[in-house]
């Protein structure tokens, strides 16, 4: 008997200037559709600071801690858990590294340089581990369950039982 | 045979079409009232005329019309200068290239400022043709309305940032529209504030009079008559310049190396600033992730402008440019010198230069037949670099994404390559996915 292969939940953020520009915002998800992701839940929001503090607290000793906090706050931007087979690597390998002007040279077709406009404007973001993704989703989303996710939700989508609403960028489950 | 009468019948119809045609339009008197401003020349004159080219990113809009005009409709992007029908109509005084919109300053009596393009912040004024509905992108060139005390007062220049846009008038006034969500249009920041159904335009007046606007991505800087700078917006790389990484709405005077300094232009694209004074110095603030401010210790960040270590050599600087990861200046003898990051123009090989190094005066056009071809201006955006020559030339080099660099295809580009613009170029601004240059014709 082979063992089923479980679905792997990773956060992504379209941050503000993505999201005030509709090409950007439109071609990002096209990406996140056409490489097998499912969408499973997708909030428009602007980040409180509260919330940037805390989704950001292991940087707070970097250089770049107190701008990356003004951008995070300073527009709408959206927030996507992904789930696929080994959502987080993936997610990571289609945005590229995360300096912009060295990404444009180094990995030309990733989408922070074909999206991102400065090394601090670098257009998403994506979790780099499990716990991670615990924690961020905690912060961006906390109505969302894990527990409800693992038991009822993850065969469901494992098993294509849903479907798409392009309006929403989401996929439901079949009722 | 029968093509022959195919022939025949063409023509027959061309000739009843054709007089058909002047029968209606000799008759008609048309009243001036009525003309539509977009279809008569500003002047008759030969001698005042103009030549609007864009090329780049069409998606946004920001090279007006020509997305919804073109016969294929789903164009993304046009990699060769397109010539634009509205410099014909209208007597362009500037423009400015933001990301993902352009705006135009026009001289008339009726309206005096255009935009067209990328709308999501409001940039390019409130334009709802459904009450209530604001546009988020307009594929075509618009009057944006101003808040104008007198009829005659003139727009003289404008500046674009990534979603604000500066509007300056003979007044003196300077009108900022679009997002403020760091400060940038000089009043203070409101927080979750709608950005897309913004009706408000602010108006900034300082006490010396101001004398040339400049908008980084998120922050503006401003020139006064007496050479002093001004800034207000995004200060979390100190490219306001003000001593302190916060955000600053009320336009505030920059002091440091260039106190006492009469400084002529400043320049930023991104978040790192260069700053050049009557004598020829350069001074620098902001971000210098890249070697940009040319410092001894590796300090990303400067909040106070300082004076830019250029060796003796470079001699006098004329004009300034800087991308988000590299620096560029010209020097009076018309050499081009660049430093920092990314595609300098020195060839595939080159990305990195801690010292300021020459480009080649040959690749700009000088040769043993041209002795006297020089580079007269620079001009930078996010990924790209552009330089004017004395003969009108434009060349440009850099990131080639979306055709911004009008070279006739999107690869980027490792050293100048002249653009095929059918005028001699005069001015020209460089978006961030797209560019447009104001031109004379050959006479």
């Amino acid at each position: 008997m082979t063992s089923v292969k479980r679905l792997q939940l990773t956060l992504a953020i379209m941050k503000p200037h993505v999201v005030s520009c509709p090409f950007s915002l439109l071609d990002i998800r096209r990406t996140i559709l056409d490489n097998g992701f499912y969408v499973v839940r997708s909030v428009r929001q602007t980040i409180q600071l509260e919330q940037a503090e805390r989704f950001y607290s292991e940087h707070k000793t970097k250089f770049f801690y107190n701008r990356l906090i003004t951008f995070m706050t300073s527009g709408p931007s959206e927030a996507y858990i992904l789930a696929r087979e080994d959502a987080i690597a993936v997610w990571r390998r289609l945005m590229g590294p995360t300096k912009v002007f060295q990404s444009q040279l180094s990995h030309p077709d990733c989408i922070r340089a074909r999206h991102g406009l400065t090394d601090t404007r670098n257009a998403t973001h994506g979790s780099d581990s499990d716990e991670s993704v615990r924690k961020e989703v905690n912060i961006m989303i906390p109505q969302f369950s894990f527990e409800h996710w693992n038991q009822i939700e993850e065969p469901l989508f494992r098993n294509g039982k849903v479907q798409f609403n392009k309006d929403q960028f989401i996929h439901v489950l079949h009722s | 045979m029968s093509n022959m009468l195919l022939s025949q019948l063409l023509r027959l119809f061309n000739k009843t079409n054709c007089s058909v045609c002047s029968k209606r339009y000799s008759d008609v008197k048309v009243k001036s009232k009525d003309v539509d401003p977009f279809m008569v020349p500003y002047s008759n004159s030969p001698k005042d005329q103009q030549r609007l080219y864009v090329w780049g990113m069409a998606e946004h809009g920001a090279l007006g019309d020509l997305k919804i005009r073109s016969r294929e409709r789903n164009i993304q992007f046009i990699y060769r200068p397109v010539r634009m029908r509205f410099a014909y109509s209208h007597k362009i005084m500037d423009l400015a290239c933001g990301y993902g919109f352009t705006v135009y300053a026009v001289d008339s009596n009726q309206y005096k400022l255009f935009g067209c393009g990328l709308n999501t912040d409001s940039q390019i004024g409130y334009h709802d043709p459904r009450k209530g509905y604001p546009l988020g992108l307009i594929l075509a060139t618009v009057p944006i309305q101003l808040p104008l005390e007198q009829l005659n007062t003139k727009v003289k220049a404008v500046a674009a940032g990534r979603a604000h846009t500066l509007v300056l008038t003979n007044t003196d006034d300077v009108y900022a529209l679009g997002s403020n969500c760091y400060g940038q249009c000089g009043r203070p920041i409101i927080e979750n504030e709608d950005y897309t159904k913004l009706r408000n335009v602010n108006s900034i007046t300082l006490d010396d009079g101001i004398a040339k606007i400049i908008c980084g991505q998120d922050h503006s800087l401003f020139i006064t008559k007496t050479g002093k700078v001004y800034s207000c917006g995004w200060g979390a790389d100190g490219q306001t310049g003000l001593g302190h990484y916060n955000n600053e709405f009320h336009p505030t005077v920059i002091e440091g190396d260039i106190k006492g300094q009469t400084i002529v232009k400043v320049v930023s694209s991104a978040d790192c600033v260069l700053a050049l004074n009557d004598k020829g110095e350069v001074f620098g603030w902001g971000n210098s992730e890249y070697g940009q401010l040319l410092l001894n210790d590796d300090k990303y960040q400067v909040n106070i402008p300082r004076n830019l270590p250029l060796k003796k050599s470079i001699g006098k600087i004329i004009d300034i440019g800087t991308t988000g990861s590299a620096c560029i200046v010209l020097n009076d003898e018309g050499v081009v010198y660049v430093w920092g990051f990314g595609i300098l123009g020195k060839g595939p090989e080159i990305n990195r230069s801690r010292e300021p190094t020459p480009i080649p005066p040959i690749l700009f056009g000088r040769n043993q037949y041209n002795t006297e071809t020089k580079v007269k201006s620079v001009s930078c955006s996010l990924f790209h670099m552009a330089a004017i020559t004395t003969e009108g030339n434009l060349y440009t080099w850099g990131k080639n994404k979306w055709g911004q660099l009008g070279l006739g295809h999107t690869k980027d580009q490792y050293f100048p390559l002249q653009v095929s613009v059918g005028a001699s170029v005069k001015k020209v601004s460089c978006g961030v996915d797209h560019m447009a240059a104001l031109c004379k014709p050959y006479q």
